[in-house]
């Protein structure tokens, strides 16, 4: 009962434009306080779920997403442009109970083992690891790997701006209260894909939302073929890759998007809105999400913002997550497990008949819709600190996002960037202090060698692929324009 | 800063006159590059007034410099790499973009001073510029609905949205 109520406030929540499953849980976890705690706990798990869905729906149609479901902004939306908005609905809901599924056999079966194993890494293994990350989401970007790669670096930039945790300075804030405490990632998401998005359509004229209306949820066999194996690989990816601290969902999304383009049959569709660009990364979000409460649970370390929440949950209601949890309270560690595999049945079967009343919203003329969706910008803007200073710095991510999309600059790896940024400057801080200064511990630790050897290989490749080809095949002649 | 010719001109040997007598678009290729070196120069430039430490005693100076500089790097390539590709205009409209963020900041600077509700008005019909049609009776019942839709979230979720 508490998951289903959890499952519907979260979608109905998450699918406002501008409330992702952070500001969802954040919101809502005050309504948790009277009720008892393995009901509390399975709720909040049944918001974030349910978050989750609605922001996929946000995104798909109208390409106004969280961190959670940026990479659904790219085929997803695409989808919606060429009228299958119902096929990418389908294939985001379906898929996402494929990768639950999968992750929740992981989470039951392996937890202390995985937990151990996420434990056992080093701070330059880490390091590699996001290094790692940077280099498959310039994949993934539209445009070339160079730009990618800028905008990941440009996003570990903005990340900087805040007071450093080692040494208390401020950095980067201009003297300016609300940049304290660093830039929120509701800030910039909302700016450089929300407000971006709607003064792209308008700038086309006064534009509409693409989505017609076209509900049909309902697959071909043929359309159906395609989704399981990119579903199954993104659950595999999310299950291992929610488990490290620094991946997470997001991170899984993009890997899941990175591995499609590399070995799905339809790769070359791809970034135009093929069914496989919405599964595997639909796939590895929902898997991710489940497995990051493995290390919440088996160690006691949060490993994101949604399950810091969780963590807080847990603390309020007298239960502190670590190795003993499961042996003190088997009853909420097993019911929350449970509890998953129920929202992710309830989650398909009440979206699916349910969606026509979800996408009404997107009938509403777009001259009505966009003021609209600029207020529940600014309301989920101010919700996460009650500050409406936040708002401006929002503003002030429109406008950059509006430049960018003017560049042909995709915002995804900034975004990725701002997350992992933090983490990679302490892991890069702590690894230089073990290893007093010296660079060696990356190549004499098995793990980071070869994360380092994969990352080096793919700046080579992506800067001799990105210049001298071009350099050399142009000499003379006009080549078409790189737009995304 | 390069210039991008008119719609159907060559591309091969733009000489600088015709530049300035024909071409009146900025070329986003190369504009890209610049404006990541800004980035770059910013946060590098920046960097230097914190200290930098060294590797096995960090400053809070060093890891924004040595990303600052990555990124001025890859900046650098691709200015690089526009000279060798066709040019691409970079194409900007004020206007929406403009609406859009007055609209904002109205709203942040109403509701501080009057309270959310005037705010929401602000908002509704300062954006509602960058549209494709403008109505005072349409701006005023989306005004009330949101209005309505405010007081929702303050009264179900909790919300402490200072409406008035």
């Amino acid at each position: 009962m508490y998951c289903a109520i959890g499952c519907v406030v979260g979608t109905l929540v998450g699918l406002l434009p501008g409330l992702g499953p952070l500001a969802t849980i954040s919101v809502l976890l005050p309504l948790t306080y009277s009720i008892p705690v393995n009901g509390a706990l399975i709720m909040l798990a049944g918001i974030y779920y349910g978050a989750q869905y609605g922001d996929c729906v946000s995104a798909i149609t109208m390409r106004i997403p969280h961190a959670t479901s940026i990479v659904m902004c790219i085929d997803g939306y695409q989808m919606t442009v060429k009228r299958q908005t119902g096929l990418a609905l389908f294939t985001a809901g379906f898929s996402s109970f494929i990768g639950g599924t999968v992750a929740i056999v992981v989470l039951s079966l392996l937890t202390p083992i995985l937990g151990k194993a996420a434990f056992l890494l080093g701070p330059p293994d880490y390091c590699m690891l996001m290094l790692f990350g940077f280099m498959c989401v310039s994949f993934v970007t539209t445009g070339s790997v160079l730009n990618g790669l800028a905008m990941c670096l440009v996003g570990v930039l903005f990340a900087q701006v805040g007071t450093d945790v080692q040494s208390g300075v401020q950095r980067f804030t201009l003297n300016l209260d609300s940049l304290y405490d660093g830039i929120s990632l509701v800030s910039i998401a909302l700016g450089c894909f929300g407000i971006a998005e709607i003064t792209k359509n308008l700038d086309k004229g006064g534009g509409h939302s693409p989505f017609n209306g076209e509900i049909n949820l309902i697959p071909s066999w043929v359309d159906f073929k395609r989704i399981l194996p990119s579903a199954f690989r993104g659950s595999v990816i999310g299950s291992i890759l929610g488990v490290l601290p620094g991946g997470g969902a997001t991170v899984a999304q993009f890997a899941s998007y990175a591995l499609e383009k590399k070995v799905s049959k339809f790769r070359n569709q791809i970034g135009s809105g093929a069914i496989e660009g919405v599964a595997g990364p639909a796939a590895a979000d929902e898997a991710a999400a489940r497995t990051s409460f493995i290390p919440l649970m088996s160690i006691g370390i949060p490993e994101n913002a949604v399950t810091a929440l969780m963590m807080a949950a847990f603390i309020i209601k007298g239960i502190q997550p670590g190795p003993n949890m499961i042996a003190t309270h088997p009853d909420l560690f097993w019911g929350l497990v449970a509890s998953m595999w129920i929202g992710n049945c309830f989650l398909l079967l009440l979206n699916v008949p349910l969606v026509r009343l979800w996408l009404s919203v997107f009938k509403i003329p777009y001259n009505v819709l966009f003021p609209t969706i600029l207020f529940f910008c600014c309301i989920g803007t101010f919700s996460v600190n009650n500050n409406l200073n936040d708002i401006f710095v929002t503003a002030v991510f429109g406008l950059i996002g509006y430049i960018l999309m003017r560049l042909s600059l995709d915002p995804s790896p900034l975004i990725l960037g701002f997350i992992l940024g933090p983490m990679l400057e302490e892991y890069f801080r702590r690894t230089m202090i073990l290893s007093r200064g010296s660079f060696e511990v990356f190549v004499t630790r098995p793990i980071s060698a070869t994360l380092l050897g994969l990352v080096l290989l793919v700046i080579v490749l992506a800067v001799s692929g990105a210049v001298f080809p071009t350099a050399l095949a142009n000499r003379g002649k006009a080549r078409p324009a790189v737009t995304s | 800063m390069d210039y991008v010719p008119g719609a159907g001109e060559s591309t091969r040997g733009l000489h600088s006159s015709r530049r300035i007598r024909e071409g009146r678009q900025l070329n986003k290729n190369v504009v890209r590059g610049y404006v990541l070196a800004f980035v770059a120069l910013g946060f590098g430039l920046g960097s230097f007034r914190y200290s930098i430490g060294s590797l096995d005693n960090t400053g809070p100076g060093l890891f924004p410099l040595l990303v600052s500089s990555m990124l001025l790097a890859i900046a650098i390539l691709i200015v690089i790499r526009a000279r060798y590709e066709a040019p691409d205009r970079l194409e900007i409209k004020v206007r929406s973009i403009a609406s859009v963020l007055a609209g904002l900041v109205g709203f942040v600077l109403v509701s501080k001073i009057v309270g959310m509700i005037v705010g929401i008005v602000v908002l509704v019909f300062v954006a509602a510029l960058a549209g494709s049609s403008y109505s005072w009776r349409s701006n005023l019942k989306i005004s009330a609905a949101l209005i309505v839709v405010a007081f929702a979230f303050q009264g179900l979720l909790g919300l402490h949205l200072g409406l008035y």
